[in-house]
């Protein structure tokens, strides 16, 4: 079923984007949000991307807490910079998967699916949503 | 734990470390693949394929897994990796 796959590694080790023009927006806006979200203390993803590291813990290692930070800016940035590529390199593809996934959990943070139930029963376009990032998951998941 | 020793006639002091380890600890969650669980696992860590299956199953079926164990600082730090993964991660003193 090569001809389903939205992401192939190819001989060359490079991974080929097969998305068409509605799965690249798909991805912007997730890669955007993620961007976005990271440094608006008021996004409605943002307490999704800054959870506790000790929750025993009143505050977090200030240290920890900023390298979580820019990591997460510095895969969204590049996925964003990538978004248009035909093909990825290893790292590139990684920051896709992180950033990714990174967005479908803060959606499902953000809208309380935290259970099959609630996912199940959620909004149509917000459901759609969800499937089409795990989607690009499983394919990217497959060629790292 | 500390222990005196007069054996050869001078106090010596030894002292054994008895620090509690820290658990990174990897929470389910209903959306993740558990493919990229498993990617996750084996891209930070390193380990097998086997245990980091293993590892992706008891996080599936009993809401949790302990991934590693030791060092508080390394613990935070692999905590980090895996938030920055996109898994929802925490870390905890060992009972």
């Amino acid at each position: 079923m090569a001809g389903n796959k939205l992401f192939v590694r190819r001989r060359d080790a490079r991974i080929e984007v097969r998305l068409n023009e509605s799965g690249r927006a798909v991805a912007r806006e997730a890669f955007g949000r993620v961007l976005v979200a990271e440094r608006d203390p008021d996004h409605e993803w943002h307490a999704g991307l800054n959870a506790p590291i000790d929750p025993s813990s009143d505050t977090d290692d200030p240290v920890s807490t900023l390298s979580r930070q820019s990591d997460i800016s510095t895969n969204a940035e590049l996925a964003v910079m990538t978004l248009n590529e035909q093909f990825l390199n290893d790292g590139e593809a990684w920051a896709w998967l992180s950033t990714f996934q990174l967005a479908l959990r803060s959606t499902a943070v953000a809208n309380g699916l935290m259970s099959e139930e609630k996912l199940l029963s959620c909004d149509p376009d917000l459901l759609d949503f969800i499937r089409t990032l795990q989607q690009f998951l499983f394919s990217l998941a497959e060629c790292l | 734990m500390r222990r005196m020793t007069t054996e050869t006639g001078v106090a010596t002091e030894k002292i054994v470390a008895t620090e509690r380890p820290w658990n990174v600890v990897v929470w389910d969650d209903p959306v993740t693949p558990m493919s990229v669980v498993v990617l996750i696992f084996k891209r930070i860590f390193g380990y097998s394929n086997n245990k980091c299956t293993q590892l992706m199953l008891t996080v599936h079926h009993q809401g949790r897994a302990i991934v590693w164990s030791g060092q508080r600082e390394r613990a935070e730090s692999y905590c980090v990796k895996l938030q920055v993964a996109g898994l929802q991660s925490t870390i905890e003193l060992d009972d």
